[in-house]
């Protein structure tokens, strides 16, 4: 087995579009700065919000002095809990509804005199600029009787309780007494890892601009998930849905970040109701910190048993995570431990601690991406207790089936992305004895870890137009985050058609259009693909019952899964006709076919495939670092992925997405963390220059390749990309540091100081 | 105050500037040009920058008051007319671009760099670009299109 | 907020004088940032940019006086000769961006113990000049400028005008721990200046106590034992490196804890006084 494509070569077969590293098409709007995000929408009389925050973690306010904040000209209306209109609560959670899901936490802001946060925002100053409104927040005094609060991780940590299980998310699970297979296994690890709050650091911060019409309400904001913002505004303001209008055409990055509705949204179409003004509210970065959610802290225990040869004969790993008094959600840090390795025996709990804090969110991979950290670092630490090249560990206990329940994988290539990975990496070369390499004053050390990532799809709507002149349009509410969600789906509608690709235009980020996925979860292209087929054939074939029409046609008598979609039209062999020939003749000037699935019934498909089939984005990290042996500074010196993703839309889309998942996670192993003070909850680094994110200058050259293998059960056998690039990083850092200098870091990040 | 400066060529004046306001917040919020991006406020992501009296700085930085009289040039400012600039073209063509919200302030500081350097290496790109982060693509890109744009305004 | 726009020294002098709360602003690299944040709102700014000496340097009376106002980039690309700490130093300050438009009067103004330019002032014994207009020129030395976090020896209506360092007579060198390669505050922060004329060494501790510091015994010690023809002894190199660690007092924090700097202290002492002294037998060699 070789990889086929590299991310700049083309199919070798491709007359096609699909598979092609086509160039964005937004690329012009985001270079000239013509692109327009949230905040930078312009209307007569807006008004500007800015929050004011909660300084204790939990506990009721006894008074609120807004008289200096009222005091200062431009102020329009000071909304606290005690003048403030009121909002619906938010609504129960429900699978059956999944906007349900939508709020990031219960509260009913600015209505009741509760503070379950230290950051909550307990008032809103709107006022006729944006600097006006953030001087007279800080005017705001608020006297608060403080309650005992629970926002200390660490400590809580013991008082854990189990978490509950759902139909999609299973929160533990055993095969066998692993217990008991780890106490007689010959050679055993068992540690204990930690890693720390993260924060999603998208560029653009949060901005909503609300304007109402009288019960109609136009919102923009860079959101993930169109249509949930919209039901749940909706809901939370008492309107019909067909009410509110929500605008998304660029987002600046998501991360799952802008993936819920948060504090800022809701209080900016309130202050909009409460002043009838279009109010603009942007978050500071601080905003975001005290306002929307993060990745969650874990604690973790992998302990793994093996027998002589490296085989598994028992695996353990449980997890401690956090969610809120007033939301979150529980992540599965655990889950691939019940995917990866082929252990005769395997134990996984799952448990919850609730904290006085904000609700934690989805962040790139949740559960995986710190998951993986553990299970990965601790398999290294067995084949060096084993004195097994880690690869080989992994090859040993790759399993056929699912491990824990012999479920059929729909597609698994593990052994293939590591068997290409360690050749182009040059893994040979690794002198498997630890601090045995060395580049003058730098300890080089080498390390491998898995990239594991579910895959799923969510349904979508999406009309196809043809008219006459050969114009496509495409309309789906998809979101723009930086994943080229138009220009992939134009590059299979054009394939679907047989159309060029400068014909097709893709309407996205609107929902007046018909409601697409969420870009979550690394569902989105998989789900819109699935809706531009469906909508695609529909369109053939309404074109092709207009060509059977005419005695004429030399499509008559033909069925469309004889014919090839080519040069504008429908072909068998050489004899087919254009679009454009069969309209004319018909005397239409266009055609529009819909396209997708209903929410029960994907819901019907979604666990009936659960039932049998397992299925996964997955591949290899190859990571190289530099340790100085005596300040203990780790720069990470080289990088290659090999993944397994299934088919490609785009090469030039997906190696960014791919790339920017393992910086993330290189960030999330040598620098990014969220400081809460264990004392107040309050968050002490929520800025750029205290919460370190990678810059250029820590990057080295990252190769990033795929096995280009469709998945048989997948839309046009993609599988999603936008997660599984950051599972496994944070593990392949940790043991390369390992190699190089004996020292295994269980804590993350790996700062230097652990590494003296 | 009074604030009056020329912008990408054309004089600019804004009126009730307060005092302590950011040449980024003049240009953002009262002159309509929001190209010049708002993420951090600090300096210490670099999505707002742009040319002032032809050194790359970050707006966010500079009091308006400080901008009285000088020449600013923004993202706004760089192709001329249909055409765009060669590094804008090369983060297009290069993948460079993701969410979109960092390119700016990329493309200045890129556009700057190569007006300096004919040829920069790797470590230099790598080294001018430290002060301007981008959370989605994972840099790599952005060096393919600094190195192509700069080869390109080479061979012109 | 008034905003004051002096066009030269004496004005600014005066500004000052009359108005001592207001702010003065260079580069805005500190003070627009707490204006953007909203922690300070000063009753007036008082913009040196239109003072166009303070962006100057050049020789005074055998020592090279640096503008308060120019900026880092200048200072690397024309000062490496006469300042090579202080230039090397400059180099690792933020981005490029920030070095166009920081400068080191803001830095000392700022006074803040991670500041990247106060260690190579502190060992090539820089003196910093400030004025009032009432009072005139006060040349302080940096060792007495820095008072505390954030705090210094300038007075209300005085403002910096310039430092003034002798050129380099030796080998200097500057090294900082972050833990990126760029857009960091140091960890910590070390530099080294020698001084083979006087038979001398000079040393600057950045992020390791309250204020930048120099380590006076890690100095004496050299002072007494350097054999300054002969190669570096490792058993002095070490005692160097200890008496280093041993004048720094720096805590915990966010960027790294306190047993770390005084490691690092002692690793960078070594490490730029091994380099240095290679430098300064080629020197002698060639």
């Amino acid at each position: 087995m070789t990889t086929k494509y590299a991310e700049t070569e083309p199919r070798q077969d491709a007359v096609k579009h699909v598979g092609r590293p086509v160039d964005r098409v937004d690329g012009r709007a985001k270079t000239t700065g013509e692109a327009r995000y949230a905040a930078e929408h312009r209307y007569p009389g807006m008004a500007h919000a800015a929050l004011v925050h909660a300084t204790v973690a939990r506990g009721r306010i006894e008074a609120v002095d807004t008289e200096a904040a009222r005091a200062v000209p431009g102020v329009i209306e000071v909304l606290t809990h005690e003048n403030a209109p009121a909002m619906k609560p938010a609504p129960k959670t429900s699978l059956m509804n999944l906007s349900s899901l939508a709020s990031g936490t219960t509260v009913s802001y600015l209505a009741t005199d509760e503070v379950h946060w230290n950051g909550q925002p307990v008032a809103v100053v709107v006022a006729e600029t944006p600097e006006t409104a953030r001087h007279a927040a800080s005017l705001v005094r608020v006297a608060y009787r403080e309650l005992p609060a629970v926002v200390d991780f660490a400590a809580e940590e013991p008082n854990a309780s189990p978490q509950k299980s759902s139909v999609l998310q299973p929160a533990g699970g055993d095969k066998g007494d692993a217990v008991a297979a780890l106490a007689a296994a010959p050679v055993s690890v068992d540690l204990r890892f930690t890693t720390p709050p993260e924060h999603h650091n998208a560029m653009e911060p949060h901005a909503t601009i609300a304007v109402w019409d009288g019960d109609r309400l136009t919102v923009h904001e860079g959101t993930q998930n169109i249509a949930w913002l919209r039901a749940h505004l909706a809901q939370r303001f008492g309107i019909p849905e067909r009410a509110v209008r929500v605008l998304s055409p660029y987002v600046g990055g998501g991360f799952g970040g802008k993936g819920f509705v948060w504090a800022g949204t809701l209080l900016a179409v309130l202050a909009a109701r409460a002043t009838a003004r279009p109010v603009r509210l942007a978050l500071t970065r601080e905003g975001v910190y005290r306002t929307v959610g993060g990745r969650t802290p874990t604690v973790q225990r992998v302990a793994l048993g093996a027998d002589g040869d490296g085989d598994l004969t028992a695996l353990i790993h449980t997890s401690v995570a956090m969610t809120a008094r007033i939301g979150g959600m529980p992540e599965g840090v655990v889950s691939s431990s019940r995917h990866l390795y082929d252990a005769a025996t395997i134990h996984l709990r799952q448990r919850l601690v609730r904290l006085d804090l904000l609700a934690n969110t989805a962040m790139r991979a949740p559960g995986d991406s710190v998951g993986s950290f553990a299970l990965e670092s601790a398999m290294d630490e067995l084949a060096c207790e084993l004195g097994i090249d880690p690869i080989e560990l992994r090859r040993r206990n790759e399993p056929e089936r699912n491990p824990m329940d012999g479920k059929r994988f729909t597609h698994r290539m593990l052994r293939e992305a590591y068997e290409v990975g360690a050749e182009r990496f040059g893994w040979r070369e690794r002198d498997p004895r630890p601090g045995s390499m060395r580049d003058g004053r730098w300890l080089v050390g080498m390390g491998v870890a898995t990239a594991y990532h579910p895959s799923l799809t969510m349904p979508a709507d999406v009309t196809v137009r043809l008219a006459a002149d050969g114009a496509v349009v495409v309309r789906c509410a998809l979101q723009e985050i930086g994943v080229g969600a138009a220009t992939v789906q134009a590059q299979i509608t054009a394939d679907e058609l047989g159309v060029p690709l400068e014909a097709v235009r893709v309407e996205i980020g609107d929902s007046e259009l018909p409601a697409g996925p969420g870009a979550g979860g690394s569902a989105q292209t998989a789900g819109a693909a699935a809706g531009v087929l469906d909508a695609c054939r529909k369109l053939k074939e309404s074109a092709l019952a207009l060509a059977r029409r005419a005695p004429d046609s030399p499509l008559r008598g033909r069925r469309l899964d004889d014919l090839e979609a080519r040069d504008g039209g429908l072909y068998h062999g050489g004899r087919g006709e254009t679009y454009a020939a069969i309209l004319a003749r018909a005397g239409r000037d266009h055609l529009e076919a819909g396209g997708g699935t209903g929410m029960l019934k994907f819901l019907a498909k979604t666990l009936n495939e659960r039932r049998r089939w397992v299925k996964a984005a997955s591949g290899a990290h190859f990571c190289e670092v530099r340790v100085d042996r005596d300040t203990g500074e780790v720069r990470v010196s080289r990088w290659l992925g090999m993944f397994d993703v299934g088919r490609v839309i785009n090469a030039k889309t997906a190696a960014g997405q791919l790339r920017g998942g393992i910086v993330m996670g290189i960030g999330m192993a040598l620098t990014e963390a969220t400081q809460v003070d264990p004392r107040t909850g309050r968050i002490m680094n929520p800025s750029l220059s205290e919460y370190h994110v990678p810059v250029h200058a820590d990057i080295p050259r990252i190769d990033v390749h795929w096995l280009d293998e469709p998945d048989p059960t997948m839309p046009l056998g993609l599988l999603g990309i936008g997660e599984v690039g950051i599972t496994g990083v944070a593990a392949a850092v940790a043991n390369a540091v390992r190699h190089a200098t004996g020292k295994r870091v269980l804590d993350l990040p790996i700062t230097l100081d652990k590494l003296l | 105050m009074r604030v009056t400066f020329t912008v990408n060529g054309r004089e600019e004046s804004a009126d009730n500037v307060w005092e302590g306001e950011s040449l980024l917040y003049v240009l953002r919020e009262r002159l309509g040009l929001p190209g010049s991006k708002n993420a951090c406020e600090q300096g210490e992501c670099g999505s707002c920058m742009v040319y002032l009296d032809g050194v790359p700085v970050c707006a966010c930085l500079v009091a308006a008051g400080q901008a009285e009289g000088r020449q600013v040039r923004t993202v706004e400012g760089l192709a001329e007319g249909d055409r765009l600039d060669a590094v804008q073209e090369a983060f297009a063509e290069c993948g460079a671009v993701q969410c979109g919200f960092c390119t700016p302030g990329l493309i200045v500081q890129a556009h700057d760099l190569i007006a300096r350097v004919e040829r920069p290496s790797d470590a230099e790109i790598r080294e001018a670009l430290a002060g301007n982060l981008c959370r989605c693509t994972g840099y790599e890109k952005i060096l393919d299109a600094v190195r192509l744009a700069a080869r390109r305004k080479a061979a012109t | 907020m008034d905003f004051l726009r002096p066009t030269t020294w004496e004005e600014a002098l005066a500004a000052k004088a009359d108005r001592p709360e207001a702010v003065p602003i260079q580069g805005g690299t500190d003070v627009m940032v707490e204006l953007n944040f909203d922690v300070r709102r000063p009753a007036a700014l008082l913009d040196l940019g239109q003072v166009a000496e303070l962006r100057a340097w050049g020789m005074v009376g055998g020592f090279c006086r640096v503008g308060a106002g120019v900026p880092y980039t200048t200072i690397i690309e024309e000062l490496g000769g006469p300042l090579p700490g202080l230039a090397q130093a400059s180099r690792t300050v933020g981005s490029p961006q920030i070095r166009n438009r920081g400068s080191v009067g803001g830095n000392l103004g700022a006074a803040s113990p991670a500041g990247d330019s106060h260690p190579p002032l502190l060992a090539a014994d820089a003196v910093v000049e400030v004025e009032s207009r009432d009072r005139g020129v006060r040349m302080v030395p940096a060792t007495a400028f820095y008072l505390g976090v954030k705090r210094s020896a300038l007075e209300p209506d005085e403002l910096i005008r310039a430092v003034h360092v002798r050129p380099a007579t030796g080998p200097q060198y500057f090294s900082k721990v972050g833990t990126r390669n760029a857009m960091v505050i140091a960890v910590c922060s070390f530099a080294i200046a020698l001084h083979p004329g006087e038979r001398r060494v000079g040393t600057g501790l950045g992020s390791a106590a309250p204020t930048p510091r120099r380590a006076y015994e890690a100095e004496e010690l050299l002072a007494r034992e350097l054999d300054w023809q002969a190669p570096l002894d490792p058993a002095l190199l070490r005692r160097f490196g200890e008496l280093c660690a041993a004048a720094a007092a720096p805590i915990d924090d966010v960027r790294g804890t306190a047993a770390y700097r005084v490691h690092a202290i002692g690793v960078m002492a070594r490490r730029t006084l091994t380099w240095a002294w290679n430098d300064h037998l080629g020197r002698r060699a060639a």
